[in-house]
């Protein structure tokens, strides 16, 4: 098939259809290198670049520095922990009772104590008790057979 | 194209006080050349002045690091080359167009320095669809007529692969025509 458009495409190639005078690349390359100039000027300034006069210069690799940041920090560290203990102190209830229990506290509290505390949750007299206590025995006796 | 001495010019690049004027010679030399390569990426004069510009801005600021390997010519291509991709690019995100296959609408009858009839504007507008390294390859083939080999050379690209891009940009070009008739 053979169309008008399709016949735009020379098989031997075209021509470029754009132009730009001469006098365009006879200026090209001086002012190709005027910018190269400039761009190198541009980059001398910035790294030769000296501060103002009078301006403090610090520099943040200075071992005075360094050394200062240190303390700073474990002297923040210390009074952080400082503020935490006593705030556990004052308003956590069972921070600050570390005492353990007296032997007159444990002694109180006897073996006859609880029993009688149990017979009266249980509501048991003396007779249950024996018959508890004698079925017990009845019960192991037959375990043992 | 004038014809320099890659070896002598590289030898001068060596030697500051023959550094510039080394650089100077190869601006005259590739200048032209370089100037029609990115015009065929980009199809405008002011942004490929631009381009251009900034190919020996940065050749400039890389010209210590060069030793030789590839040809001036293929080296300078791929400074081009680059710096046309990026303006693309930038020229898309200045459009605020996210779309990478995005084609923008070419019009040549406003463009002073295009100097063609409507048959010649039609066939720009079909190049102008097409992704760079194809437009490339096609401007390369059929405005400057250059050898496969020759272009291989240029761009880096084995013959094979060449041969194919315009294969292909030929189809895309002819489907663009068919559409419209």
């Amino acid at each position: 098939m053979s169309t008008k458009n399709n016949r735009i495409l020379n098989p031997e190639g075209g021509r470029y259809p754009f132009k730009v005078s001469d006098e365009y690349f006879d200026n090209l390359t001086a002012r190709i290198m005027a910018k190269v100039d400039e761009a190198e000027q541009a980059e001398d300034t910035y790294t030769n670049e000296s501060p103002e006069k009078g301006a403090k210069l610090v520099s943040i690799n200075d071992s005075n520095t360094r050394r200062n940041k240190r303390w700073l920090s474990i002297v923040s560290i210390a009074a952080s922990l400082a503020i935490v203990a006593t705030v556990a102190l004052k308003f956590i209830p069972w921070a600050g009772n570390t005492a353990q229990p007296t032997d007159e506290l444990v002694a109180e509290y006897t073996a006859d104590d609880y029993n009688e505390a149990l017979m009266t949750y249980t509501m048991a007299d003396n007779m249950d008790v024996y018959c508890y206590l004698e079925s017990g025995d009845d019960m192991g006796a037959e375990d043992a057979y | 194209m004038r014809k320099i001495d890659e070896q002598d010019i590289l030898q001068r690049f060596q030697r500051p006080e023959t550094k510039r004027a080394a650089f100077e010679e190869m601006v005259g030399a590739y200048s032209r050349q370089l100037y029609w390569q990115i015009h065929h990426l980009l199809q405008n004069h002011d942004d490929t002045d631009d381009v251009l510009q900034n190919t020996f801005i940065k050749a400039w600021r890389g010209i210590d690091g060069f030793k030789g390997d590839a040809a001036l010519s293929t080296w300078l291509y791929r400074i081009a080359y680059n710096e046309s991709i990026t303006w693309l690019k930038q020229r898309r995100q200045m459009a605020s167009i996210d779309d990478e296959d995005f084609v923008e609408q070419a019009n040549f009858a406003a463009d002073d320095y295009f100097d063609g009839d409507e048959t010649e504007e039609l066939l720009m507008q079909a190049v102008s669809t097409l992704p760079a390294k194809q437009r490339q390859v096609f401007c390369m083939k059929y405005f400057e007529d250059k050898k496969y080999e020759e272009i291989s050379s240029l761009v880096g690209t084995s013959v094979g692969a060449l041969k194919a891009s315009y294969h292909i940009a030929v189809e895309k070009i002819t489907n663009f025509l068919q559409l419209k008739e």
